[in-house]
């Protein structure tokens, strides 16, 4: 017996698609990063909360968070055979998951006004 | 999983001397390795981020922290994974797209990522360190 989740989603499809956006994001925040001398905390929220720059750092959060419970999920089910370990491990994973995300979620609707 | 029906009676041989992984399969684990290190690191740098965001004071408190020698050490680690992962990430993109798909260039493509990762974490490591 075996888990498969997200299976109906087409995971394998969402893995490379989001794979795409992780990659395209961090080369435009590396080019943006090598444009400035030092980097200050006024510099450093400014780029952060910039429309543009929330927008596709908010949408690199979420391809993050389905990039890494795919592959997460995909080592789990290679190496974990037992059923309530392998249950126990995606539940760890999902947790701190969903907690990270909903801490971005939080840092960017509620640090954006000092 | 096979369970109790298969009673294997056939002898298992496993001298981890005598096994050796193309680099191909070496290339494949540790982008695997890499994933789970940069899971493991992302409670953290959600941390950090929110440290650094919520005021000046945060901010240099943030960057004091990653000064500290433990820490440094673990960046560097990092920077090798997310090296590693994005150039071997692009190798099974372009796989995946039917390039260099034959052995002799999957075999060369797998040398370049782990020379392009080991390369890209000196250059980040000098930076972070000098």
């Amino acid at each position: 017996m075996s888990l498969y989740i997200l299976e109906g989603l087409k995971p394998w499809v969402i893995q490379r698609v989001s794979a795409v956006y992780i990659a395209l994001f961090l080369f435009y925040s590396l080019y943006c990063g090598m444009n400035v001398e030092i980097v200050s905390y006024t510099h450093w929220r400014g780029w952060l909360f910039h429309p543009f720059n929330s927008i596709a750092f908010g949408i690199f959060v979420v391809a993050v968070l389905f990039h890494a419970w795919i592959g997460m999920r995909d080592v789990i089910l290679d190496y974990v055979h037992d059923i309530m370990l392998r249950l126990f491990f995606l539940a760890l994973v999902m947790g701190v998951l969903v907690g990270s995300g909903l801490w971005v979620i939080r840092i960017l609707l509620f640090s954006m006004v000092e | 999983m096979g369970g109790s029906a298969f009673k294997d009676k056939r002898p298992v041989y496993l001298n981890l001397f005598k096994i050796r992984l193309p680099v191909a399969a070496v290339v494949s684990l540790a982008h695997r390795l890499s994933g789970i290190l940069m899971f493991l690191a992302m409670p953290f740098i959600v941390y950090l981020l929110d440290l650094s965001v919520q005021s000046s004071a945060g901010f240099e408190q943030a960057m004091t922290l990653l000064q500290h020698p433990l820490l440094l050490a673990v960046q560097i680690l990092l920077v090798w994974a997310l090296a590693h992962h994005l150039f071997s990430g692009i190798r099974f993109l372009l796989i995946d797209a039917d390039l260099g798909v034959d052995r002799q260039a999957a075999n060369y493509s797998a040398w370049l990522v782990i020379a392009l990762s080991v390369l890209t974490t000196v250059i980040v490591s000098l930076g972070l360190l000098l």
